[in-house]
């Protein structure tokens, strides 16, 4: 389908009841533990993403898709106040955590961060420290107090799936790991410091089958105490580990937009807009 | 079809040995090597043997310009075109190399012959002269009596001093620009910049003016370690900046994920994974001042005894030491000067060898 149909006024009209439907039906669930409203955001004077509402509920696993460039990892990052940093950004609108909003000015973002971990698209381990030292470093960092470093070593590097291939080296340099255990590596260091909300910017994508399973069926673990919200490419896994799905679509040079949002039964099995049926189908573009 | 591992081969293939194929080279592409290493360097040699042409002439004018042509039409018959602007770029830049090493070379080895007279001499090795200083010394006072220790001391002093004030503001400096990236950054950089193209005697000359004239200090190793330290900083902190910067934003994005302050960033993620950048960036800050006569000579004068307290008295430093002796009509204070220098480099290499060790990266061996 043309880029011009899915701009019409009409159309977008029709999303935004959508949207306000899902929404409403979301709320019911439980209560709210995340919650964009309105969020706009611009990259110096280019706006790359136009009023996006999601809730997240307690304890759940939300899965964002869309195509590459459609603004899924500056979405995610204006969850953490990570968006902030990057020079000439700017946002509109708020983002409610426990009813409170990140943006208010009497707010540290050192303590959002603190509550909101993130695993980002390219694993970045802290060179300078050993194995040991990077899973542990969210406990440095931070100032959090946390006893026995050796038990959560291991358990965190376990729940990553890194635990067989490094416990006997944990003392050598994280720089030597190969890109898939590195990214392995930085689930193990953001769980380390219990956050309360996990968002993971693509986790999977540079991982074999088996470390994908296996960081899923951590996924699913940890949702019973944590909430999670997840960029991924791959359906199947959107299908495998997530409770809702939102589906974000940008059209070229203008911001992106949330086209649907819902239970991922529902995105995946009845979509309600033709253009998230041709993209769970693989028949977009 | 598909094709299944053989578990039979797996033994043939254990016996393997580590080979490497890429660098043999085909036995007439070596004998070409040879003649065009071999042929230039032979027609030289006879030329010098045979005509009044000075050495460095031949080997600047006829030996270069031989050795390429001949390095060339090697390369032309073994690769053809291509493998001629290869063999230009490997012998310009072998000759260069071995240009620039001749010449530090003859610094060197002129520095060693002349500098080991002072230190060596028929009475053995004058270990006096590195420990005793100058009291009750004159230019003509034979080589067995006297020394530069209090030079060593006043040189050590003055650096010290200078580092302990030059480096944490240029490493603060660099962390403003790089990590604070505060409003004034723009200003900060531009007087960095501008504090680089201080010539050393200004500093030595601002010093002498603004504190000693002023009575606010003695001329002291204090004082100098002042004047060093306003042209080590701009060395330092732009050095830093740079090393900085190399940093990946995604691993203060990543720190700063994890809840943690600025602060913590800055010291237990940028500057560990910075850190040999970072003491290389001492190393050239005290490699900037440490032969600096001129700003001595305005602010810790001189002394032929061995001062201790650096607030107090002028002091004798190794670059103002040689300079004083240098310039004397005595060969014997003239091969004092060259045997300070020696010691002053020899200076250099030992501090430059303690910060490598003291910044050597435990974790990345690869590096
Ligand atoms: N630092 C930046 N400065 C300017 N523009 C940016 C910056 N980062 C991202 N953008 C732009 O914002 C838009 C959204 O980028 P974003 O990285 O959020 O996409 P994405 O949905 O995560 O894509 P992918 O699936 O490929 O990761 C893109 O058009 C990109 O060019
Ligand atoms: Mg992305």
């Amino acid at each position: 389908m043309s880029t011009a149909e899915y701009e019409s006024t009409a159309e977008y009209e029709g999303d935004v009841t959508v949207l306000e439907e899902q929404f409403m039906e979301q709320k019911s669930v439980g209560p709210i533990e995340l919650e964009s409203q309105d969020v706009s955001v611009w990259f110096g004077q280019r706006k790359v993403l136009e009023g996006v509402n999601i809730a997240f509920p307690k304890n759940t696993v939300t899965a964002l898709i869309g195509p590459s460039g459609c603004g899924k990892s500056t979405y995610i990052r204006t969850l953490n106040r990570l968006h902030e940093l990057i020079p000439g950004a700017a946002l509109a609108g708020s983002v409610l955590y426990e009813g409170k909003d990140i943006y208010d000015t009497d707010i540290d973002p050192v303590h959002i961060r603190l509550q909101i971990g993130m695993v980002f698209q390219k694993p970045n381990p802290f060179p300078s420290m050993t194995i040991r030292g990077n899973v542990l470093s969210g406990l440095k960092l931070s100032g959090l107090k946390r006893d026995q470093h050796d038990d959560i070593v291991e358990e965190t590097l376990t729940s990553a799936g890194l635990w067989n291939e490094v416990k006997d080296r944990l003392d050598s340099a994280a720089g030597e790991l190969s890109g898939g255990q590195q990214q392995r590596l930085v689930i193990a260091r953001a769980l380390a410091v219990q956050p309360h909300v996990l968002l993971m910017d693509e986790p999977c994508s540079a991982l074999d089958p088996t470390s994908t399973l296996k960081i899923e069926e951590t996924i699913r673990e940890l949702s019973k105490d944590i909430t999670i919200v997840i960029v991924t490419h791959n359906m199947q896994q959107a299908v495998r580990v997530s409770d809702y799905t939102a589906f974000f679509l940008a059209a070229e040079n203008e911001p992106g937009y949330v086209i649907e949002q819902g239970p991922t039964t529902d995105i995946f099995g009845s979509p309600r807009d033709q253009r998230t049926l041709d993209y769970v189908n693989g028949r977009f573009g | 079809m598909t094709q299944v591992l053989d578990r039979e081969q797996i033994a043939e293939w254990s016996a393997q040995q580590p080979q490497r194929p890429w660098t043999k080279k085909p036995a007439r592409l070596q004998a070409r090597i040879a003649v065009a290493a071999l042929l230039p360097a032979a027609l030289v040699a006879l030329l010098f043997m045979y005509t009044e042409i000075p050495g460095p002439v031949l080997l600047v004018a006829v030996y270069f310009p031989l050795q390429l042509l001949a390095a060339g039409i090697a390369a032309v018959a073994t690769k053809g075109r291509q493998g001629a602007a290869d063999s230009v770029i490997i012998v310009l830049s072998v000759g260069a190399t071995l240009f620039s090493f001749i010449i530090l070379t003859s610094v060197l080895g002129s520095l060693i012959v002349r500098g080991l007279e002072a230190v060596w001499g028929e009475d053995g090795f004058r270990s006096s002269f590195l420990f005793q200083n100058n009291v009750y010394i004159n230019p003509s006072t034979p080589l067995e009596y006297g020394g530069l220790g209090h030079a060593v001391i006043g040189t050590l002093m003055i650096v010290l001093i200078a580092s302990l004030i030059a480096v944490p503001i240029g490493i603060a400096t660099a962390i403003y620009i790089t990590e604070v990236r505060g409003r004034a950054v723009p200003y900060v950089r531009f007087f960095v910049q501008a504090m680089s193209g201080i010539p050393s005697i200004v500093a030595g000359l601002f010093i002498l003016t603004v504190l000693i004239v002023s009575g606010a200090m003695n001329q002291s190793a204090f004082a100098g370690g002042l004047a060093y330290a306003i042209l080590m900083l701009p060395t330092v902190a732009r050095t830093a900046e740079e090393v900085l910067r190399l940093i990946p934003e995604d691993l203060r994005t990543g720190a700063l994920a994890l809840g943690s302050t600025r602060a913590r960033v800055v010291l237990r993620v940028v500057l560990p994974a910075a850190k040999t950048g970072v003491i290389t960036a001492i190393i050239l800050g005290v490699a900037r001042v440490i032969g600096e006569t001129a700003p001595l000579l305005l602010t810790s004068l001189k002394s032929d005894q061995t001062i201790l307290n650096p607030l107090t008295d002028p002091i004798a430093a190794l670059p103002t030491y040689i300079f004083d002796n240098v310039a004397l009509p005595y060969p014997g204070a003239v091969t004092r000067a060259w045997g300070a220098a020696l010691v002053l480099m020899i200076l250099v290499l030992i501090l430059f060898t303690i910060a490598r060790i003291l910044g050597r990266d435990r974790l990345n061996r690869f590096r």
